[in-house]
């Protein structure tokens, strides 16, 4: 798959120029994101997540190090008409909704018919049709993240980078932004998407990065990093709960998980005492687990690498 | 050229209620050639259209020492930039913007001023001058505050402005006139605030001139500043 988004060892410091003090919000960043890939990007407030992404937008330039995007450098302005952005909190022009899209449309050279077609179009895809014709001035913060998700998607572009794209909206619109990112994908598109709703990021993100500190402290296929563990859970029922390490018991049925090579002995176990399986299932973990580990451990990033 | 025009548009848009209220004193001198002998008040109708023409180039300091800052501040250059905009061009379309918002003022002053100050002797075709003379001069102010905007908040900004607008000046008249030309502003602001109806002036074109390249100078002295500027404001 060819590379559409790639930083190289990238490093940012912030300078303060009244007190020349240094903050590195990326420290020796690599990552690849891959064509035709929903790719989770995670991290905690100030782990460089907003600074990678404005990075790769050219709204500011690596302290050292390098990255492209869609092939070219960061900050060309031709790859930009490629590529679709939707800043978090999102500050757009007071103007008429329809207007508002095609005016972005139009600064990324589209124009004519097809983009009044375009912007309406996209305007339906983010059920703000009936609201073309009002001011964004006057919108809620959620329709105001649907318009600049439209204005995101008004060029139709091959990468989509989205930086907390559905903070401000409710679970319906979530789940339209998440069918969006779906067809996206399904169409050959690619999406970066940075995001604190892990759920969400479980459910459709093919490839998921940890950042932590500045640095990648995690990072591997979506389905990977939530098997990871190997335990199962078994629920039985007729049981003593205290034969089984850790069992929790709970109207006459009991739970406990095991090491995954250790499953059949203990179901053997539970029907030598006469039990009665309920269940066996492999237990996944959480992108949230795997999140708190990350974050929770302060050398994680530097003292594992990346995984 | 697209993308700089509806920047430009933009930005003209983006600054209707401040031109709106300066526009008003432009609709006081409408209003004081309608209910005024012309004839006999014609000195107090051009100290209005002079002081008219004070504010329009105070504001044109205060648009392009504020234009950057705002977008930022609002994160609104963020959307913008995300487009296939270049730097250059995003600066091309404020210093635009700029000029035609200033120009918008200088086009209703000069229509107001033709009818009032023309009727009361003064030559029309010199007041059109006075504002060719106006445009330019807001042009060139307008861009130096934008190129120190780039790098410094809109305060400093317009203070920086005004001492490489006024040392020239100071020269021009300590030294030798010669050095007023070196960033001609008050010179042709001069031109403005020194015509009178027994002296309108001479329609000299050589500040115009000038001030025309050195606005093409300092813009390109802003987009290589800015070009290096990280415009994502917020450090996490």
């Amino acid at each position: 798959m060819p590379v559409v988004l790639e930083f190289d060892n990238v490093t940012k410091e912030y300078r303060s120029f009244a007190s020349k003090r240094r903050l590195r919000a990326l420290d020796g960043f690599s990552l690849t994101v891959e064509a035709g890939e929903i790719f989770g990007f995670l991290g905690p407030n100030g782990a460089g997540k907003s600074t990678a992404i404005h990075l790769a937008m050219g709204f500011m330039r690596p302290t050292s190090g390098s990255g492209r995007l869609l092939g070219e450098r960061f900050g060309h302005p031709g790859t930009r008409r490629r590529v679709g952005f939707l800043a978090e909190s999102v500050a757009l022009y007071h103007r008429r909704a329809e207007r508002l899209v095609r005016f972005y449309g139009a600064l990324n050279g589209m124009g004519g018919t097809q983009l009044e077609n375009r912007a309406r179009q996209v305007l339906e895809i983010v059920g703000l049709q009936d609201h073309a014709n009002r001011n964004a001035g006057k919108f809620s913060r959620g329709m105001l993240q649907r318009v600049g998700l439209a204005q995101a998607i008004v060029n139709d572009p091959d990468l989509l980078i989205l930086d907390e794209p559905t903070s401000a909206l409710d679970p319906l619109s979530r789940v339209m932004v998440r069918e969006l990112l779906l067809g996206a994908r399904n169409a050959g598109k690619t999406v970066f998407l940075s995001s604190h709703l892990l759920s969400e990021v479980e459910l459709i993100c093919d490839r998921v990065a940890v950042l932590h500190r500045g640095r990648l402290a995690r990072l591997g296929r979506t389905a990977d990093l939530l098997r990871a563990g190997e335990q199962t859970e078994i629920v039985v029922r007729s049981v003593p709960v205290t034969h089984f390490e850790g069992a929790m018991a709970r109207d006459g049925i009991v739970s406990f998980s095991v090491p995954a090579h250790t499953q059949r002995a203990a179901l053997e176990k539970v029907w030598n005492l006469g039990g009665e399986v309920v269940s066996v299932n492999p237990l996944r973990r959480s992108l949230e687990q795997i999140f708190l580990e990350v974050t929770a451990d302060p050398q994680s990033a530097a003292s594992k690498g990346v995984r | 050229m697209k993308p700089v025009l509806l920047i430009a548009i933009n930005f003209a848009r983006e600054q209707r209620w401040p031109m709106l209220t300066l526009l008003l004193w432009v609709l006081l001198l409408a209003f004081l050639g309608l209910v005024t002998d012309i004839h006999r008040q014609r000195e107090d109708l051009l100290f209005v259209f002079k002081l008219d023409a004070v504010y329009v180039s105070a504001f044109s300091i205060f648009f392009g020492g504020s234009a950057i800052y705002n977008e930022r501040r609002s994160r609104r250059i963020l959307t913008v930039l995300s487009k296939a905009v270049g730097r250059q061009q995003y600066l091309s379309g404020l210093v635009l913007g700029v000029t035609l918002a200033c120009a918008i003022y200088c086009f209703a002053l000069g229509l107001t001023g033709s009818w009032t100050l023309g009727e009361a002797g003064f030559p029309i075709s010199h007041v059109w001058f006075l504002m060719v003379c106006l445009v330019s001069a807001c042009a060139l102010a307008g861009t130096v505050a934008l190129m120190f905007s780039t790098f410094l908040n809109p305060f400093f900004a317009a203070g920086a402005t005004a001492i490489v607008l006024g040392l020239p000046a100071l020269a021009g008249q300590i030294v030798g006139p010669q050095w007023g030309y070196v960033i001609p502003v008050w010179e042709l602001g001069a031109t403005v605030v020194n015509s009178s109806f027994s002296s309108p002036g001479t329609a000299s074109w050589f500040p115009v001139a000038l001030a025309a390249v050195e606005t093409l100078a300092f813009w390109l002295l802003s987009a290589r500043i800015f070009a290096y500027v990280d415009i994502a404001v917020a450090v996490e």
